[in-house]
């Protein structure tokens, strides 16, 4: 904390210099990232056009590219979009809202959290893919087997760092709070909770892509309906260009959603701070 | 275990013990709702006839084949996947500039679920490749992460006493740079070998002739459920007991 006062307090005293070259930064890593991206494509480009692998297998990223604007004039392709956008928002949803209450229930009663630790690290969100088939029997094939996967998934990351967080802060503001005659209520959500507030959202970032890669894996496995479920269709009925399509959906999508949420939790530390 | 109580103040093996008997008492819990959901509803095998049929899979000569698939999968793509993100996140973690330009490419790559890329992967390493390259992509970013981070926060006293010494750079490394983030870089190794774990089965999944994947997903078609469950039981608990033992390791170094 106090670092980062002092960082700012610089930040202050010399604002046309540092500020430039912050933002100077930033640019040049969007720039970077922009040519590598674009360069990468080309590279593919050549490659295909070279013949070094069949376009029937992958196809050039300009075929890739008219695949994907025609997908996005298609009905299929936003009902499978909205499927997969329906689960990941539920399991965020319950994840998150679960994990944040088991954070709290860890931070409370420290001998509970200590039962729990060792399996959520070792379950950290992604081996719970392998349960898929159990509860497809349990559940059925349905949104639902999906959505309670991803919700743990989603939770874990979520339950960790709140826990982390809680017990972070230091034990003066919980004095003051008392001493000010605060109830417990007040405790969590005016002190402790803001207090705890970056970790907080850093689980919920990591919760927000754990659930999304949780839910299109799991779709990839085996479902009626979604994104991945798609791709995977697509691939056992040799539409390659059309998965091609597919795929690179997916992926514009999920770097939507990191960069998306990089910005909100950019936006809400520092405003937070302020 | 009790021998290596950390020398936090207070009552440190019972606090060890706790967690412990804790985390016991938990898997007994979770033993237990197992069992009634297993006489609930005929889907699901109770917990010791799951380890019947594990025990029999155990000795057929086939399965075991289908085991060692897997696990030579796993090893290998562990070890790649290591190898590959211990150098770019030493790499990264050098240079501010690699930094600049490939961090938010590596950051947005980490986010995407990896496992669409498998039919990309399948034409270009083959059927057996493309599993090994998919656990390589899952286990990559943890250790490329940890690593790129362990690096960049190392003590500024550290480089000056290593030049102080004239240290060369591979003496840098064993010396200096490994013994300093040895944390991070055991947490990421930690989170690599589940992650690998989960890559490779969920490729077999996909498409391959062998391996545990194809076990639990053709027993799944044929409705053969203990057979199902007692293989995800056997992954899960093998990929639970190595992250287990070296989060206690990587606990014990703080």
């Amino acid at each position: 904390m106090t670092l980062r006062l002092t960082e700012r307090a610089e930040t202050v005293a010399r604002q046309p210099v540092s500020r430039r070259r912050w933002l100077g930064k930033g640019a040049t890593s969007a720039v970077a990232t922009a040519v590598l991206i674009v360069v990468l494509g080309l590279i593919f480009q050549a490659c295909s056009a070279l013949g070094l692998w069949s376009e029937a297998d992958v196809p050039a990223p300009s075929t890739v590219l008219a695949e994907f604007g025609r997908l996005l004039g298609t009905g299929e392709f936003w009902g499978d979009l909205g499927r997969t956008a329906l689960e990941v928002l539920l399991s965020i949803v319950f994840g998150c809202t679960l994990g944040l209450f088991a954070g709290v229930l860890f931070w409370k009663l420290p001998r509970v959290g200590r039962a729990f630790e060792p399996y959520l690290v070792s379950f950290y969100a992604v081996p719970l893919v392998l349960f898929y088939p159990v509860m497809i029997v349990l559940v059925g094939i349905n949104a639902s087997s999906v959505v309670i996967l991803a919700s743990v998934m989603a939770m874990i990351p979520m339950a960790l760092n709140t826990t982390v967080g809680l017990n972070g802060i230091p034990p003066v503001y919980l004095k003051l709070a008392r001493s000010v005659g605060a109830g417990p209520r007040r405790i969590l959500f005016s002190i402790a909770l803001p207090a705890a507030g970056p970790f907080v959202l850093a689980g919920l970032r990591m919760g927000v892509v754990y659930s999304l890669i949780g839910a299109i894996a799991m779709e990839f496995t085996t479902a009626q309906a979604g994104l991945g479920y798609r791709i995977r269709y697509l691939y056992e009925t040799f539409e390659s260009e059309q998965m091609f399509g597919y795929i690179f959906a997916v992926l514009v999508l999920s770097c939507v959603i990191t960069l998306s949420l990089q910005g909100v939790e950019r936006v809400l530390s520092t405003g937070g701070r302020r | 275990m009790t021998v290596h109580a950390p020398n936090r103040g207070g009552m440190p093996k019972r606090l060890l013990d706790n967690q412990f008997v804790g985390g016991l008492a938990l898997f007994i819990v979770v033993i237990l709702a197992w069992q009634l959901c297993s006489s609930l509803t005929f889907v699901i095998p109770a917990p010791v006839r799951t380890l019947e049929v594990l025990g029999a899979n155990l000795t057929d000569a086939s399965y075991i084949f289908d085991l060692r698939v897997t696990a030579q999968s796993v090893f290998q793509a562990f070890l790649i996947g290591t190898l590959l993100g211990g150098l770019i996140g030493l790499g990264l973690g050098l240079s501010e500039r690699a930094r600049l330009w490939f961090e938010p490419l590596l950051v947005i790559l980490n986010g995407i679920p990896k496992i669409v890329l498998y039919p990309v992967l399948l034409p270009l390493f083959g059927l057996i490749g493309a599993k090994v390259a998919m656990g390589v992509l899952f286990a990559l970013f943890p250790v490329l992460i940890n690593v790129a981070t362990g690096v960049r926060e190392m003590p500024r006293v550290y480089w000056k006493l290593a030049s102080a010494v004239q240290a060369n750079p591979w003496q840098k490394l064993i010396y200096v740079i490994l013994p300093a983030i040895r944390r991070p870089l055991l947490a990421g190794l930690r989170l690599a070998v589940s992650l690998s774990v989960v890559g490779v089965v969920l490729s077999e999944f996909f498409a391959t002739r062998r391996g545990l994947g194809r076990v639990v997903l053709q027993s799944y078609n044929h409705g053969d459920y203990p057979v199902m469950v007692a293989t995800v039981v056997l992954l899960i608990a093998v990929a639970f007991v190595i992250s287990i033992l070296l989060w206690r390791w990587e606990k014990r170094l703080r």
